[in-house]
Formats: structure tokens, sequence, C-alpha cells
């Protein structure tokens, strides 16, 4: 069985997503939330959304890739939101495998060759 | 005309006289770094700053208990930082109890979890290994996670945990292998003690330690040890932190025991047991004493190993190369440029001979060595000078000379020492120990009494001892010491 993507939105919908797949390698990816559109408030994210994208083929089999919008500009700058305080996030977008301590953070994001080794190295 | 010609002749007879063996085909790398800890990544990292081809290749072989861990060597998994972090955890325990005379209330008594604590410094060590990789992927150094040895001139077999072997050839090599704990060599000391090497990733609480031996290791385990509650008893063979100020050593002696913790001197080990399954379970050392013919028992949860280590150098196929080490020691010996005998084979950190075995010390070598090859520097390695600190409850920061060594080099009557004691005023009011912290500077009289040596007792002694060792860099003489005025009210000032 390949991998497969869960697309969520919000603090408490990632959190239950990731305890429903719990024992599987679960990698995630946070960005902000688009607009009509489609385009998100953080250009860093649409900038390294196609650059994640291309690398998924990459994901150990079993694998669940969790898409997150975190939610608007002035939730994600209010320094109390969820995701900082209980994720650690620091920015979007945030490439992360969960539960270790393994993440790229922003511009990191947008090296295929860093994201490859997130996804296919221990 | 006639000289180029016989130049071309023999090119290979030029290249040699560079430091260069030569081959018919191009090296895989520039440059194979054997070992991944503070001096081989910072080697690797600067050598990528000039587009050279690296590779590192770092491997863990594992403890004896089966204890591994990832990129970065000893001080960043199973040394200085693990070690600081727990240090800091029995020092927050000593400012919790400390805090109740400053007005802090609180009516629970407070108590110390292992798991939570072990927890915490094993993932932010998780987070530094990682990023290693990722400065390493992200400055295009090959990173492999394998054993490499040395099998001909120029080339290496690395072998990872599969059992899978990769050859690869490099123009120069960097060894930068470290160290590993020594165990005692007596019935049971393999199956059931630990080192330090398995202590900070213990997956349950030691509860009553022994800890053998007298290095800055075995104080600085047995030190946070006792800060987080646990019963602990040092068993030395002679003297303690051998190398060191032997006066600073014995106030620090002094204090642990006045602090909590237990001392047996002058025993070794000559027996492990195991007496009772479990984690911890309990075991049962034997041990005879170095002057007679005492046998003592007792009985412990765990049994912590601080002997000493060993350089990784035995098993990596140096007599391949013909790269001389030091028999007995298993050291490296290397000239001012971390040269080894052999022209394209160099060595820094923890496995050189006669150096000192500090991360920073591996760091500077590693990039100074690889600027010389690759960019064209001349300034070698300054070894002289460097300051440390020893984080054992009273911490004890040190540069330059001990008191023994001074007399030795100057003559007694040549030098002059000044030293008092201090009460930091933060121990004033929870009424703590008021004539333990101590410093001393020792003057060389014949030199406008320069500054040859600067001992610190008490908090904070890295931070404080840090400038001074700049001071003492330029030249610090007792005068100009003197002429400066103190920052107040700080430990410091003295």
């Amino acid at each position: 069985m390949g991998w497969e993507e869960m697309q969520v939105r919000g603090y408490l919908e990632f959190v239950r997503t990731a305890q429903r797949y719990h024992g599987r390698p679960i990698f995630a990816l946070f960005c902000g939330d688009k607009d009509a559109e489609g385009r998100s408030w953080c250009p860093d994210c649409v900038t390294a959304e196609p650059i994640v994208r291309k690398e998924l083929h990459n994901l150990p089999d079993e694998s669940v890739f969790i898409y997150c919008l975190v939610g608007d500009r002035a939730y994600w700058k209010d320094p109390n939101n969820e995701f900082r305080k209980n994720l650690k996030l620091t920015g979007v977008p945030t490439l992360l495998k969960y539960g270790t301590p393994q993440k790229l953070v922003e511009e990191e994001c947008f090296k295929a060759e860093l994201v490859r080794m997130l996804f296919t190295e221990d | 005309s006639v000289q180029a010609h016989k130049e071309e002749d023999n090119p290979e007879k030029t290249m040699e006289m560079n430091g260069l063996t030569p081959v018919q085909d191009s090296y895989d790398y520039d440059l194979i770094v054997i070992g991944g800890g503070s001096g081989g990544l910072a080697a690797a990292k600067e050598a990528a700053k000039y587009e050279k081809k690296v590779m590192v290749l770092d491997f863990v072989t594992p403890t004896p208990q089966g204890s591994s861990w990832g990129l970065g060597g000893t001080c960043v998994n199973v040394g200085c930082i693990p070690k600081k972090l727990m240090h800091q955890a029995a020092l927050l325990g000593q400012a919790l109890q400390d805090s109740r005379k400053f007005g802090w209330q609180f009516t629970e008594e407070v108590e110390h979890n292992w798991m939570t604590m072990t927890e915490s410094v094993q993932n932010y060590i998780g987070s530094l290994n990682w990023g290693y990789r990722v400065a390493l992927r992200d400055t295009k150094v090959t990173y492999e996670n394998a054993y490499g040895e040395f099998v001909g001139p120029h080339t290496i077999k690395a072998t990872n945990k599969k059992g899978v072997e990769k050859l690869y050839t490099a123009e120069r090599f960097i060894i930068a292998t470290g160290e590993r704990p020594r165990y005692l060599g007596v019935p049971g000391d393999k199956e059931h003690c630990i080192s330090s090497d398995d202590l900070f990733s213990l997956p349950y609480c030691p509860g009553k330690t022994l800890v053998v031996g007298a290095s800055y290791v075995a104080l600085e385990c047995a030190g946070f040890l006792a800060g987080l509650g646990l019963d602990v008893t040092v068993m030395v063979r002679s003297i303690l932190l051998r190398g060191f100020d032997q006066d600073m050593a014995n106030k620090i002696g002094e204090y642990m025991k006045e602090h909590g913790v237990n001392f047996i001197r002058e025993f070794v080990p000559i027996k492990v047991e195991r007496v009772e399954e479990g984690t911890p379970g309990i075991l049962k050392v034997t041990a005879k004493s170095t002057t007679g013919n005492e046998i003592i028992e007792g009985e412990y949860n765990t049994v912590l190993l601080a002997i000493g280590r060993d350089p990784c150098t035995r098993k990596i196929g140096l007599d391949k190369v013909g790269v001389n080490i030091n028999e007995k020691t298993g050291k490296i010996p290397v000239n001012d440029e971390e040269q080894t005998n052999v022209p394209y084979i160099y060595a820094i950190g923890d496995i050189l001979q006669d150096k000192l075995e500090l991360t920073p010390v591996a760091i500077q070598a590693g990039r100074l060595l690889v600027r010389r090859l690759y960019a064209g520097a001349t300034t070698k390695c300054d070894y002289v000078n460097v300051p440390t600190t020893v984080f054992t409850p009273l911490e004890y920061g040190a540069c330059g000379y001990s008191e023994e060594t001074a007399v030795e080099k100057f003559g007694e009557e040549n030098i002059e020492v000044y030293h008092s004691h201090f009460w930091p005023l933060e121990w004033t009011v929870p009424s703590r120990d008021n004539n333990k912290c101590y410093a001393k500077i020792i003057c060389n009289i014949q030199d406008n009494e320069r500054v040859v040596g600067f001992h610190v007792l008490g908090p904070n002694a890295g931070e404080v001892t840090q400038g001074f060792a700049a001071a003492i860099k330029c030249g610090l003489t007792k005068e100009q010491l003197d002429g400066t005025v103190g920052i107040h009210p700080v430990c410091a000032e003295v």
C-alpha cells in the first residue's frame, strides 16, 4: 500500500487526523489559508507547495501526508496560536515528520534535496 | 626547456614531494572525513565552503548495553550537551530549595522525574542530529552512516549497519574518530555496568548509583545525579581530576562530600554481579583496596564507569596506510599542522597525542587545517591558554597553568599566587556556604607579573572564565587586572 494524503484545516482537525493514523509514518505540510482563487496569503507557501508535492512519490509505503491550512494571516501572527504553542511551529511553510524533531522550515522547504531527505531517510 | 622536459617525464615525483600519491584516475573525493563529531563536521563544512568534494563517514558502534545515537559525535549526543542540560536540571533543583527563602511558597515537596528530563534532552539532541544532516546536505557534503577504515593508499572501505561495503578514494583524509569509554576489564563490567554513552538516554531512573572513576566525567555525572536526589557514591582509585590543579580538585571533592556524595577512596572494583533483575535491578560490586588487602562489597542499582576514554584508532586500518599511532595509548602523534606521518592523512580532536580533548579545540583545529589546505591560510591552531570548565555541583573554570605546573615551569620563587574566597550574593539569603567559592590567579613575577593561570570555583564558572581567557591571551598582567574596575555585585568582580 503506497501513501495517502489528507487535507485538513485548523489545529483541532490536524490533531484528530494525526491521532487517527497513529502508528504510521506521518508527514505534514503547514501552509497559510488560501483565498477563493486558491492563492495563499503566505508567499513562501506558494513557492514551497509544488516543490514538496513533486517529492511526494518518495514517501515510504504506509505513510500519511497531511496537508494542513493553519488559518488566516491574523491567526498565524498571534504568538499564542495553537500551532505555535503546542506544535512549536515557528513559521510557515513548515514540513515535518510528526513525532520526531525532523522538520524543514520556510526556505528549507524550497530545496528538493532536503525534502527528499526528510521523506526517505531515517 | 630541458628542465621542463625532465619534470614532464616524472610528474609522479613532483606530486610525491607535495604529499600526494599519484593515481591514474582522479579520486572520488577531494577530502574524506572519518568521524562526524565536533572536529569532523567543522572540517567538512569548512571544506565545502571552498567548493571541495567532501564526504563524511560517521558510525556509532553500539555500547555493550545497546545504546547508539545519531550524527554529531560525542559532544552533541553523549557528552557536553546532555551533560550540561542534566547539570542544569540539578541546579534547578537547588534553586527550587533556595527559592523558599526568597519568598516562593509551594506546599508540595518537589520531586524529580528522570524520564521527563531524559525525553526532553533526547528530543533536543535529535533536533541537533537533524540540523547537522540538513547542514551537510545543504552544503553538498556527502554523508554516509557507515564505518570507515583504510584498506590501501588513498582508499577507504565504508560498511553500513546492514553490512553493505563500498570503497571510496580521496586525495586527502582527516581522521576524527574520537574516543569511547574504557571498561575495567573485570568480570561483569560489560554485562552489567553502564558508561556515559548509556547514561544520557537511560530509559529508567538509575537509582542508587556507584560511579567508578575520578575524571571530570565521573565527578560531573556523580554531581548531577546527586543533585537530582539520587544516592550516589564515587569510587576513586587515587586522586581526583588528574591533570587539573590539585588544590582546586580537592575543594571540588570536599564540596561534593559535604553535599551528599559519598566517596570511597583508594579502592578499585574487581567484580560486578547481578543480584536482582529489573530496570534498574540490583548489582553487587566487590572492590579491593589499592593500599592493602581489604575487600569491600556494596549493592547499587546502577554502576557507571567513568575511568577514562580510549581513542578509536585501533580498528580503522591505519596499519594498511602506515599511519603511526602510540601503541600504548592509541593516540595519533601529529605535527603542529595536524599532519600524521603520512602526508595526505591528517587527524584532529580527542585522538591527538598531547593535545586537549575539548570540542572547541577540535572545531578550531579542523577549520584552520582546512583553511590551510584549501584557502592558502597559514594560521595554526593555538593550543596554549585554552580555557575549560568542569561542571561539577560547584563549577570550576580554569585557563592556563595549574599551580603545580607553574611551579614546575617557572620555579616556586618566581610565581606569586593571589587568591580569595568569596560568597556569591545569591547564596546569602538562602544561607548557602559562605566559604566555598574561591578564585586564584598565578602570576609570573619575572614577566611583569603576567597572569599565567586563572582558576575560579563558583556558580557560572564557565561564563566567568571565558572573558578572562581572552584577557590572558592578550597578555594580562596583575597590574592590568587590578586596574580593571569590577562589576558589582557579581562573582567575577573578585
